[in-house]
């Protein structure tokens, strides 16, 4: 494999940047939360951190899914970073509504994740809807204490 | 595709319906006609709490049947008086869908090595658990049980994949069961909105338990320790939160 220049960050754990780019259909939702899940896992996540990374990842992208055009896709984003993982993802749709109108997936999205943003952007024919959250490698960061 | 009620008329034609039930002798034999309604319409909830369990990589049909024996048991078992269904229901079919991860067995055809690597990766688990008081760290892991990490990620990876099947298999399922997921999103518009705002008045410590024992399936020891609170904290703040939740829905029903 050629080497490419890595953050020294993504270098320690051995992962670097990954953008998977897929068919925006449930179907394809357990393929994302399995490559976060290993990611976390090569960067010594705990391994209740890895469960919660899974199911923000699954809840972010059925909640993208959910909004996307159809026929469009999910880019989904996985950014090691300081102090843990950055997944950014986004899909096109026609409506703009933000994810967060889904009060439950929302709630657990953000008990889920360290913390989570999201962006409902214009483009041209519709709306570009993202989720970005970072998740962190162990109870330091997830203990609301 | 049928047409559902809004939530509220559901659930106080679900609290009646349930009374009915109650009401009803063993052996008549409207019991069994109603009893078959009352899970048929619940089949939504069981369809979208087997969904969050696929995740394990098993199928989700196989799942909807594990979740609908928990279904079929939540509606023998509840009791109207208690008030909310689904608060009974949701645990309850959780609980039979966690049951039917921890007794099967190996789906896929893994090799003995790793198999045993599993086992013991699974206890290093649960020792390194009760000595950190918290989930261990692969690397922790490997140390502990003198592996290197790449053995550790097999066991792990191979763990998640104990109920697998291919993604071949996946995508050549019939285009007919893509339309299950269109009666999830429909169904958990009415889930959702009864709850979600409730929820969200929660503070955020109880926020974080509901959602670890029924989204996460954890058990309250694990969430005790997750948490940082003692297990029988976790347990009187469940009782509280539930009663709390159901209250709150209760009214609701009443007003509706």
């Amino acid at each position: 494999m050629s080497e490419v220049e890595t953050s020294p960050v993504s270098r320690a754990h051995g992962v670097r940047d990954v953008d998977v780019r897929v068919w925006a259909d449930a179907e394809q939702v357990p393929l994302l939360r399995s490559f976060a899940a290993d990611i976390a896992m090569r960067m010594d996540f705990d391994l209740d951190a890895i469960e919660d990374l899974r199911m923000a990842v699954d809840e972010a992208c059925s909640l993208l899914v959910r909004a996307a055009a159809g026929d469009s896709a999910l880019v989904c984003r996985f950014e090691p970073a300081e102090h843990g993982i950055r997944v950014r993802a986004e899909v096109d749709a026609e409506h703009g509504q933000p994810p967060s109108a889904d009060a439950m997936g929302w709630q657990i999205l953000t008990a889920l994740a360290t913390s989570v943003t999201e962006e409902v952007a214009p483009v041209e024919g519709g709306f570009r809807i993202r989720v970005e959250l970072l998740a962190v490698p162990g109870p330091a960061g997830a203990d609301p204490r | 595709m049928t047409s559902q009620p809004r939530s509220e008329d559901r659930d106080s034609s679900d609290v009646e319906r349930f009374r009915e039930l109650a009401a009803l002798a063993p052996d008549d034999p409207r019991r069994a006609q109603l009893r078959g309604d009352l899970v048929s319409d619940h089949m939504d909830l069981a369809r979208n709490l087997a969904r969050k369990f696929d995740r394990r990589g098993d199928q989700l049909e196989d799942l909807v049947q594990v979740a609908t024996i928990g279904l079929i048991k939540a509606v023998d078992r509840f009791e109207a008086e208690r008030g909310n269904f689904y608060a009974f229901a949701i645990p309850t079919i959780m609980g039979e869908l966690r049951r039917h991860f921890r007794d099967t067995g190996w789906a896929v055809r893994v090799p003995r090595q790793l198999k045993e690597l599993h086992v013991t990766v699974a206890a290093g688990r649960n020792e390194l658990s009760q000595k950190l008081g918290r989930a261990p760290k692969p690397s922790e892991l490997a140390d502990h049980l003198g592996l290197t990490k790449e053995q550790v990620y097999e066991a792990l990876v191979a763990s998640a994949a104990k109920q697998g099947t291919s993604l071949d298999a996946r995508l050549a399922e019939p285009a007919g069961d893509r339309f299950g997921y269109e009666d999830d999103r429909l169904v958990e518009v009415d889930n959702r909105r009864a709850l979600g705002p409730l929820l969200a008045e929660l503070p955020e410590r109880e926020q974080k338990i509901i959602v670890l024992r029924f989204f996460r399936g954890m058990s309250q020891a694990d969430i005790a320790r997750r948490v940082g609170v003692s297990q029988m904290q976790v347990s009187r703040l469940l009782a509280k939160t539930l009663e709390r939740l159901r209250a709150a829905l209760g009214e609701d029903t009443l007003a509706g």
